[in-house]
């Protein structure tokens, strides 16, 4: 049968041209064509993992924000205690200073008072004793006017040292 | 689709009964009857020249290489073996254009040689070189046909010697010459290779130029064909391996089925039965064998000569090892077998379905009416029915072929990560001595 005898001529002709095909598609082809849809499908599910990833940040964006929000507020809040708590402590301690200031001032003033009142009580002391003083001299003056009243006295001095 | 059913049926009802109508008073004898097996062979078969629509006649002319007895090579184009005569019907006035073969002369270093194209031989239809006979050698040969026809009856006139060809109404000693001539089977392989090539190369060019956009259209669908092949077959059956053996199998694949889809196509770039040509399955069964084989790993060979079998079966008589070794041949066999006896039988059935309209020609017109419709109607089912089958079969000799060669490669890899273990353990014990040192 001349159809299933298989015709030499062919399979010289098939062999060869299967060969060239076969050389040409494996160096130029096949493995650019492979290599390059491999690397697409690469990009194209990183691409996918990306979108995903994207819109997984995009869905709690939102709850991030809220999050940051109170965040800051409760931040905002504490601050605002916290300067109120410093004003009255400012305040109290500056009071405080006050009070300790102005109980020095009085005290130094008590102080100075005291030493003027002293002062003065001792130049009246000093007044006195020098009017009383003068007083005496004027008195003794008149009264030991005669020598009489003078002897009298020496008597009574020289009696009083006796009687020491 | 009911239309188009609706419609033929119509047809099938109209044609005849128009027919009957006007159907000629003279029956017109038939001439010579219709060689069914001669229309499928010749349709099936190679030849010298490509016919080109409309004609029996007239052919692209091909060249003939071939190399004679005394081991001259001969080039000459495939119009000179054949020659178109003009009969005039002297009633009708009707001009018969024939193809008749004619001996062709060359003249080479003061030798004549002499091609021809044998009809009557055992070489039909091929070109053989020949040589005249003596008138004594003439008339033996003469007797040996008489007796060759008292034998296996037949044609009396057109006796089948061996080794001789019948030229007119003499016969001639025939020489088969080396015949690598471009064949309309060869020409249209290589219209499939430049074809493949495009395809292939016009989707590695894109790359180039477009970088990482995917091809749309028609580059897209190869593409896709790529990928299907690739992932769905070749990935899934060789693994780690399949860029190895890709080009390969995506070679096999694409040009099986450029030459199925070329082969249903009527007119010029097609129309050669190329898969349903056992040369062409054969040689790429053997490449499949050979890229199996030659690549196979040393568990594959063990698994055929030893393989792991209870003692009786393989060590007194070699019984796993014959019917082993016997595998290897049937398996690119029966792929060989199956890509060729499915495309032939598809275009052997288109040709039936066809012809069937020139059996039933003789029973009447109303009769050829009827099978013009049916005919027509079922060779479109079965064209299209081949579109499939091509495609089909394209796939299966590529993932037929996946298998053979992961069958071959498995044991290997399992093989490579026990040395792989071997050598980590061996190292591992190296290690702590060289510490010690």
């Amino acid at each position: 049968m001349e159809l299933f005898t298989p015709d030499l001529g062919l399979v010289f002709w098939m062999f060869i041209a299967f060969a060239i095909l076969f050389i040409v598609l494996a160096k130029w082809g096949w493995p650019v064509i492979l290599k390059n849809m491999n690397e697409r499908a690469e990009t194209i599910d990183k691409g996918v993992e990306y979108a995903q990833q994207a819109k997984h940040q995009l869905d709690h964006a939102r709850e991030e924000a809220q999050k940051y929000m109170e965040e800051a507020q409760a931040k905002q809040a504490e601050m605002l205690r916290d300067a109120a708590k410093m004003k009255t402590q400012i305040i109290e301690e500056a009071k405080a200073q006050a009070g300790v200031e102005a109980q020095k001032v009085m005290d130094a003033a008590k102080v100075s008072i005291e030493q003027s009142r002293k002062e003065a009580e001792l130049q009246f002391k000093n007044e006195v004793s020098k009017f009383s003083i003068e007083i005496a001299e004027k008195m003794l003056r008149s009264q030991m006017k005669n020598d009489e009243a003078q002897v009298k006295l020496v008597d009574k001095l020289l009696d009083e040292i006796e009687n020491n | 689709m009911k239309r188009l059913i609706s419609l033929l049926t119509l047809l099938a009802v109209l044609i005849p009964s128009v027919a009957f109508a006007a159907e000629a008073p003279e029956e017109q004898e038939q001439k010579e009857s219709l060689d069914v097996k001669e229309v499928i062979f010749h349709h099936l078969g190679d030849g010298y020249g490509w016919e080109v629509p409309f004609s029996h006649v007239y052919r692209i002319p091909l060249p003939v290489i071939v190399k004679a007895e005394d081991g001259k090579w001969f080039c000459f184009s495939s119009a000179k073996l054949t020659e178109v005569t003009v009969t005039e019907d002297p009633a009708t006035k009707e001009k018969h254009e024939e193809l008749t073969p004619v001996i062709h002369e060359v003249e080479k270093d003061g030798k004549t040689y002499r091609f021809y194209l044998a009809h009557v031989s055992e070489h039909k239809n091929k070109v053989v070189e020949i040589f005249p006979l003596t008138a004594a050698e003439q008339a033996e040969v003469n007797a040996e046909a008489i007796r060759i026809h008292s034998e296996k009856g037949g044609d009396a006139h057109h006796v089948v010697v061996p080794g001789f060809v019948l030229v007119g109404h003499e016969y001639y000693k025939e020489y088969r010459p080396f015949d690598i001539s471009i064949t309309k089977n060869v020409l249209a392989l290589i219209i499939a290779s430049i074809l493949v090539t495009l395809m292939v190369m016009s989707v590695a060019r894109y790359y180039a130029r477009k970088g990482m956009r995917a091809p749309r259209k028609g580059m897209g669908f190869i593409e896709m064909l790529i990928d299907f092949i690739y992932t769905g077959v070749i990935k899934s059956s060789l693994g780690a391996k399949a860029d190895k053996f890709a080009p390969y199998l995506l070679t096999c694949f694409f040009f099986i089925l450029t030459m199925n889809l070329l082969g249903l196509i009527v007119i010029f770039p097609g129309g050669a039965n190329l898969t349903g040509n056992i040369a062409i399955t054969l040689v790429l069964a053997v490449l499949t064998f050979i890229v199996t084989n030659v690549l196979g790993s040393k568990h594959y060979w063990k698994d055929i000569f030893w393989p792991d079998v209870p003692m009786f079966l393989k060590c007194p008589l070699p019984i796993m090892q014959v019917i082993e070794i016997f595998g290897l041949f049937t398996k690119p066999a029966a792929l060989c077998v199956r890509l060729f006896a499915n495309m032939m039988g598809g275009h052997m059935i288109v040709i039936t379905l066809i012809l069937l309209i020139f059996i039933f020609a003789a029973f009447g017109t109303a009769a050829l009416g009827t099978s013009v419709v049916v005919s027509v109607a079922f060779t479109i089912f079965m064209l299209l029915l081949d579109v499939l089958v091509s495609f089909i079969q394209a796939y299966v000799f590529t993932l037929l072929s996946a298998l053979f060669i992961s069958a071959a490669q498995e044991g290997g890899h399992h093989e490579e990560t026990h040395e792989e273990e071997a050598k980590n353990d061996a190292s591992a014990e190296v290690a702590p001595t060289a510490e010690v040192k």
